[in-house]
């Protein structure tokens, strides 16, 4: 059986791809002969459906968006508009050390270094320019949660002239004497809804067609059961031992942020949320022996895909969450479409690091240590890119707090962790070792 | 020249205006940003005085909160506010022109707290849906001050304001005219020092200071000792040391597209309409900093016409280290400059001038290849 969703797959992945999805190419084979020997659950499926996809739209004629990792895709998987969630190329060559070149190659003609522009976004250009990076028919990008991915999607747009259209987050502070919500206020919710219909006809006038209502509707719900689904699941996370492994979170993330609204995400997000209700039912830990808990505020160190395994089996140490997997979008009304509209603006205003990064810092420090208290965390790591200004310089006054209120260890610490040469492997985990050793244990 | 004295008193963080203001009981605030309009402070007769660090030497405490990866300028402004250096200040208005300043804000009221603190949102793009938050936002500015410093800003006072900040803005266009002739009468050493004066004492002064220089420059043989004509291009620069540098090379700086510069005060507000409508749309709408996501092409377009009218032989970008707003800018000014012939340098900085032998051997090269051209 395992064997013929293998060949399903082969199968399907066969063909000229294009001279520009190569890596996309290499990227989906590369997963497909790493889960040969697995089992093909729905998540499974999900990532290489994934891959798959973008070639098909290409066959197709569908018009391809290219955006960062910080949107719900639903609105244009209701138009019919391929989504490309342009930061798997840095996080999927990370691992093997196929960012590097394209960094180097970044660096040669001038657009930027490490320690100003992420490398999230960064390397891009010249993986564009060397032809590597498939050039997407809409560009599309939001003003938080930092200036360096603004920057590189302009750089791109100037480069390549494909049409952009960016959202501003409005910067956000609760102050009692105006506001009526902690979060969102009519002017806000105004702002932002403005900005999606402005999005939608855009859309609308970029591929000539009208968002389909009913269509639209239908997908918005999609996205309340797969969401459903991701509560739920970080609800069982609470659960001491912790029922599945380090990073299992993140998948959830992966699921919203590129096929939110489709049945791909629904049978993902249902497989991982049942896969802990399982365990936690039988009594099984993700980690065996479960010792620490740890919080991650933060992106994963991508080159290094064996950091969680080592720490799980080095200390027993669970990392629970980080700081994308924690998926906070309330559910979509989807009653009349104006409620969708506002939904959506909604959700554009809680998702994963904007919600915590689009005012002062107290949003952050809060996220943490409700975070710390409500899923027993032990101790919390956050290793900051070099270029995220706007997080690494709260890195420290957070961590105060945390362990002024809460007594919890905080380990911070600088790299890329898209470019294993600024920081290399060995020295991140010796350093996270030691934090474990002589200040947590 | 005794004009001029009169703007270098104003060069230190704290000078004798500011304490003159201050001994009439009236209030000072820092502010960060040329995205904050200074006449609604002024209208609540509160002092605003752009934040610099020129006494800043080095940043022990800034590199620990802020990280060492972070732009120098907000370094500097947190370790001098750790150092109690402005303490002349009352409070600080911010905003999130850039991701460095947004998170300096938040690092000084955690480790080095003024008596008031206020924060607003700008957006990064012009629109009449962003003008209109940004009305907003400038409503809640004025609510907050109102309410804070007991103080009530009519629109009678908001005019007043608007005309007074309209002629300096007026008066400082036409020193930069006078930067067009072949022999201008001032440097841009010079220049600097009146543009940093202009942010750092109260405006009435200041127009009446900048009005006597222009009588005083408008009989003066002018500067005819010089290699080639220059413009600065970048971010925040007030030390008019670093234009020296330049000058004593045989750069004549004649033009700029800076933060304290032409950006600052090209645009004037309009008046006859209501005040708060139209500081938004002059601030939102005015030429604008690479933190406008819509602006690169109206920034390109500017730059050109300065070149031209300033008859402009090279270009300096004097480029704030770490800052990723002015590099992706300028990577994509220079496809525009060389289509256009213009040659440009490309000068990486700290906030507080370091390595001035590096960048003179920089700036030389740079003169030669202007003159063999
Ligand atoms: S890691 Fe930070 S700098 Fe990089 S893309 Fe994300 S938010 Fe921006
Ligand atoms: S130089 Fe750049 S990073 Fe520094 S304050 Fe200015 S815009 Fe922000």
């Amino acid at each position: 059986m395992e064997i013929d969703i293998y060949n399903k797959y082969k199968k399907l992945g066969r063909g000229n791809w294009g001279k520009d999805l190569i890596m996309w190419k290499a990227m989906y084979t590369g997963l497909l002969t790493r889960f040969k020997e697995e089992e093909f659950t729905p998540f499974v499926e999900f990532f290489l459906n994934l891959f798959l996809d973008l070639p098909k739209a290409r066959r197709e004629g569908k018009p391809i968006i290219m955006h960062p990792f910080n949107y719900g895709p639903e609105l244009f998987h209701a138009m019919g508009i391929e989504p490309l969630m342009q930061e798997i190329f840095s996080v999927g060559l990370a691992p093997f050390h196929l960012n590097e070149p394209y960094i180097d190659y970044t660096n040669k003609i001038g657009y930027g270094d490490n320690p100003t522009l992420c490398n999230a976004q960064r390397p891009l250009i010249g993986t564009y320019l060397q032809g590597a990076a498939p050039i997407p028919d809409l560009l599309f990008f939001l003003s938080t949660p930092c200036n360096s991915l603004a920057m590189t999607y302009q750089v791109f747009h100037n480069l390549t002239d494909v049409p952009m259209f960016n959202m501003d987050v409005p910067y956000w502070l609760y102050d009692e004497q105006y506001e009526t919500s902690e979060f969102y206020d009519e002017k806000t919710m105004d702002y932002m809804v403005k900005q999606v219909k402005d999005l939608k006809n855009w859309l609308e006038k970029m591929t000539n067609q009208n968002l389909d209502i009913e269509k639209f509707q239908e997908t918005m719900k999609l996205v309340n059961e797969a969401r459903e689904y991701v509560v739920e699941f970080n609800e069982l996370l609470k659960t001491v031992p912790c029922p599945v492994e380090s990073l299992v979170g993140f998948g959830n993330f992966l699921v919203m942020v590129t096929k939110g609204g489709t049945t791909d995400a629904v049978n993902a997000t249902k497989y991982l949320r049942d896969l802990a209700a399982e365990n936690v039912k039988e009594g099984i830990a993700g980690v065996p022996d479960e010792k620490l808990r740890i919080m991650w505020p933060y992106t994963h160190v991508f080159f290094d895909q064996d950091l969680f395994p080592f720490l799980q089996e080095e200390f027993q140490a669970n990392v629970i969450m980080d700081i994308l997997g924690y998926y906070q979008v309330l559910p979509h009304d989807v009653s009349t479409i104006e409620k969708c509209y506002e939904s959506l603006a909604k959700g554009t205003l809680d998702f994963s690091m904007i919600g915590t990064c689009r005012g002062p810092i107290e949003y952050y420090i809060e996220y943490i240590l409700n975070f710390v208290k409500e899923y027993k965390i032990d101790a919390v790591c956050m290793p900051m890119q070099f270029a995220c200004k706007h997080a690494y310089t709260m890195a420290r006054v957070a961590s105060e707090a945390i362990r002024e209120q809460l007594g919890i260890p905080v380990l911070i610490f600088g790299c890329d962790p898209y470019d294993s040469r600024e920081v290399p492997l060995e020295a991140i985990r010796q350093r996270i070792s030691d934090f474990i050793t002589q200040v947590v244990l | 020249m005794a004009i001029m004295e009169g703007f270098n008193k104003a060069l230190p963080l704290s000078n004798p205006y500011i304490n003159d203001w201050k001994n009439e009981g009236k209030k000072v605030l820092g502010y960060f940003c040329s995205y904050i309009p200074e006449e609604l402070m002024y209208a609540a007769d509160i002092l605003p005085i752009r934040v610099r660090a020129r006494t800043c030497a080095d940043t022990p405490m800034a590199d620990a909160y802020m990280t060492p990866t972070t732009c120098s300028y907000t370094r500097c402004c947190l370790e001098l506010a750790n150092r109690k250096q402005y303490n002349f200040l009352d409070g600080i208005i911010s905003c999130n022109c850039c991701d460095q300043v947004r998170r300096l804000y938040d690092n000084i009221r955690y480790k080095a707290p003024f008596p008031y603190h206020y924060i607003m949102g700008v957006p990064g793009y012009v629109s009449d849906t962003t003008i209109d938050w940004f009305k907003h936002e400038l409503k809640k500015l004025k609510l907050n001050l109102e309410n804070n410093f007991e103080a009530k800003i009519s629109d009678e006072k908001l005019y007043d304001s608007i005309g007074v900040y309209n002629k300096s803005r007026t008066l400082l266009k036409e020193l930069y005219l006078l930067r067009k002739h072949d022999n201008p009468p001032i440097t841009g050493t010079e220049t600097m020092n009146i543009l940093s004066a202009g942010v750092s004492i109260p405006r009435q002064q200041f127009n009446k200071l900048l009005t006597q220089q222009l009588s005083e420059f408008k009989g003066k043989a002018g500067i005819s000792d010089y290699k080639s004509r220059i413009m600065l291009v970048g971010s925040m620069l007030d030390e008019p040391e670093y234009i020296q540098v330049i000058e004593d090379l045989g750069g004549l700086v004649v033009t700029d597209s800076l933060c304290l510069g032409t950006r600052y005060f090209w645009d004037l507000v309009e008046v006859g309409k209501n005040p708060i409508d139209s500081l938004a749309e002059r601030y939102l709408s005015k030429i604008s900093c690479p933190r406008m996501t819509d602006g690169h092409p109206q920034r390109v377009q500017f730059l050109i016409d300065l070149i031209k009218e300033f008859r402009v032989d090279g270009v300096i970008f004097q480029r704030m280290k770490f800052c990723a707003l002015w590099w992706a800018e300028i990577f994509m000014l220079r496809d525009n400059l060389k289509e256009e012939g213009v040659p440009f340098l490309d000068l990486e900085r700290e906030y507080i001038l370091s390595g001035a032998g590096a960048m003179k051997t920089r700036v030389q090269t740079f003169m030669e290849i202007m003159e063999s051209r």
